[in-house]
């Protein structure tokens, strides 16, 4: 499927990794990054981002919502990346939301409140602003709240 | 996916159990911290609520001043928690004795402090005035409440209460109140619920308060009560003590003596409060003429 359609607005299909998939809506400025497997290896998640940086800048992109719902693993090492190196990185390119979805499980809620506290102490507060992230309950949710 | 997919994740999912571990760990010895202090703060809080407590029950009043004058008589003070503001005035006087229950604004720390402030004030206005008319006592008390904790920026200190003057010469009884509340048990069982002036103390500085006059025989029985006690939820279906069980309680033994009563009352009160908490400062007297 190259395309998806949530709240009448249709996402298409950037790039498909083994383990993950990316779409994005001009209109809206957003992007969806959906996580297909249970866990992401870095490499592959590395890689992931890196497209979704392409498609900040090539689409003006102001709105990622990352679908973490299949994931079962909370893998620290790829936070970190995605804190020290990716968020700085893409900062000033005009993203200004990320929406995060987890699944409903208690304890992967825990995992990570358990990893953004060690990333809290690991690196300075800094780490933390810049990029408004808000967890949601759905892509429709996060929709919502652009238009 | 190879088998090396299968083998990271296993690592990655050990890695963050590990982490997720230490996290409540850190946490739970944390909150066993900041148990810990707060146990102490309350241990501190309770011991200073304790000695004030102390503080403000030896200030209470002697209850033979009234035996003196009267049959019997016999009061009871139970502070929402150990201190507020409800407090019981008895006082001689040159040809009697001045008697009375106040019940100040809200309960606690503050209700205390008001209350305090406010015996102090009527004993000054007695002695250094020789007041001993309800009337004037309350009307001069109103105005100095008003015009020390209520004015134009805030409205704190307020009372309500009632006052009686007793001569022993003329054998008469008179009587003010601030939305006071008092009842007149006859040896009968017959209860009359006692006039007031519908204002509080510290409302307002214009306010007369008014005079009355009582005429009571013997076997009599005068019982002053505050709000705390008859507005206490509990029973079976969580409700208010209420005037009516009051009155019940007291007219189904008319003829006990005052210390009998006030003690039964006191009885009743635990049994209907039960396990509910004690949700203001009660306090009632009762003379026996």
């Amino acid at each position: 499927m190259t395309t998806l359609s949530f709240n009448n607005y249709d996402f298409t299909l950037e790039n498909k990794g083994p383990f993950s998939s990316l779409y994005f809506n001009k209109e809206l400025k957003m992007a969806i990054c959906f996580a297909d497997e249970e866990y992401i290896p870095i490499d592959n998640f590395k890689e992931m981002f890196l497209h979704i940086s392409v498609l900040i800048e090539t689409y003006e992109i102001k709105h990622l919502v990352f679908d973490k719902q299949k994931l079962r693993t909370f893998h620290q090492p790829s936070m970190e990346w995605y804190f020290a190196v990716w968020k700085p990185a893409i900062k000033n390119k005009g993203l200004v939301n990320h929406y995060k979805i987890l699944p409903k499980l208690d304890w992967f809620e825990k995992a990570v409140e358990a990893g953004k506290y060690e990333i809290f102490q690991k690196f300075s507060k800094e780490i933390l602003t810049g990029i408004r992230i808000t967890y949601i309950n759905s892509v429709e949710e996060a929709i919502e709240c652009v238009i | 996916m190879d088998a090396s997919y299968f083998k990271e994740q296993l690592q990655a999912k050990e890695d963050m159990l590990a982490q997720t571990t230490r996290f409540l760990v850190q946490t739970q010895h944390s909150l066993e911290e900041k148990n810990k202090e707060l146990l102490l703060a309350n241990n501190e809080i309770f011991d200073s609520i304790s000695f004030a407590s102390r503080i403000q029950n030896s200030l209470l009043p002697d209850i033979d001043i009234l035996k003196i004058f009267f049959k019997d008589a016999s009061f009871k003070v139970m502070q929402q928690i150990g201190i507020g503001g409800d407090t019981v005035f008895i006082k001689n006087t040159n040809n009697g004795v001045v008697f009375g229950l106040l019940d100040s604004t809200g309960h606690g720390i503050p209700a205390a402090l008001l209350s305090i402030s406010g015996t102090l004030l009527l004993k000054e206005l007695m002695t250094s005035m020789e007041i001993d008319n309800p009337q004037t006592l309350f009307n001069l008390l109103n105005y100095q409440l008003h015009k020390t904790f209520n004015n134009s920026r805030s409205s704190i200190a307020h009372k309500e209460g009632v006052f009686f003057s007793f001569s022993s010469t003329q054998n008469k009884l008179i009587y003010s109140s601030a939305k006071g509340k008092a009842l007149l048990l006859r040896p009968t069982g017959e209860i009359e619920e006692l006039a007031n002036t519908k204002k509080s103390l510290g409302d307002d500085a214009n306010t007369e308060f008014e005079l009355f006059e009582m005429k009571v025989m013997s076997g009599d029985k005068l019982i002053m009560y505050s709000d705390g006690l008859t507005d206490q939820f509990g029973g079976s279906n969580n409700k208010k003590f209420s005037r009516d069980r009051l009155k019940k309680i007291l007219s189904k033994s008319p003829r006990e003596n005052a210390t009998e009563m006030v003690k039964k009352i006191e009885k009743e009160f635990i049994i209907w409060k039960s396990t509910n908490a004690q949700t203001d400062d009660v306090s009632f007297m009762i003379i026996e003429f």
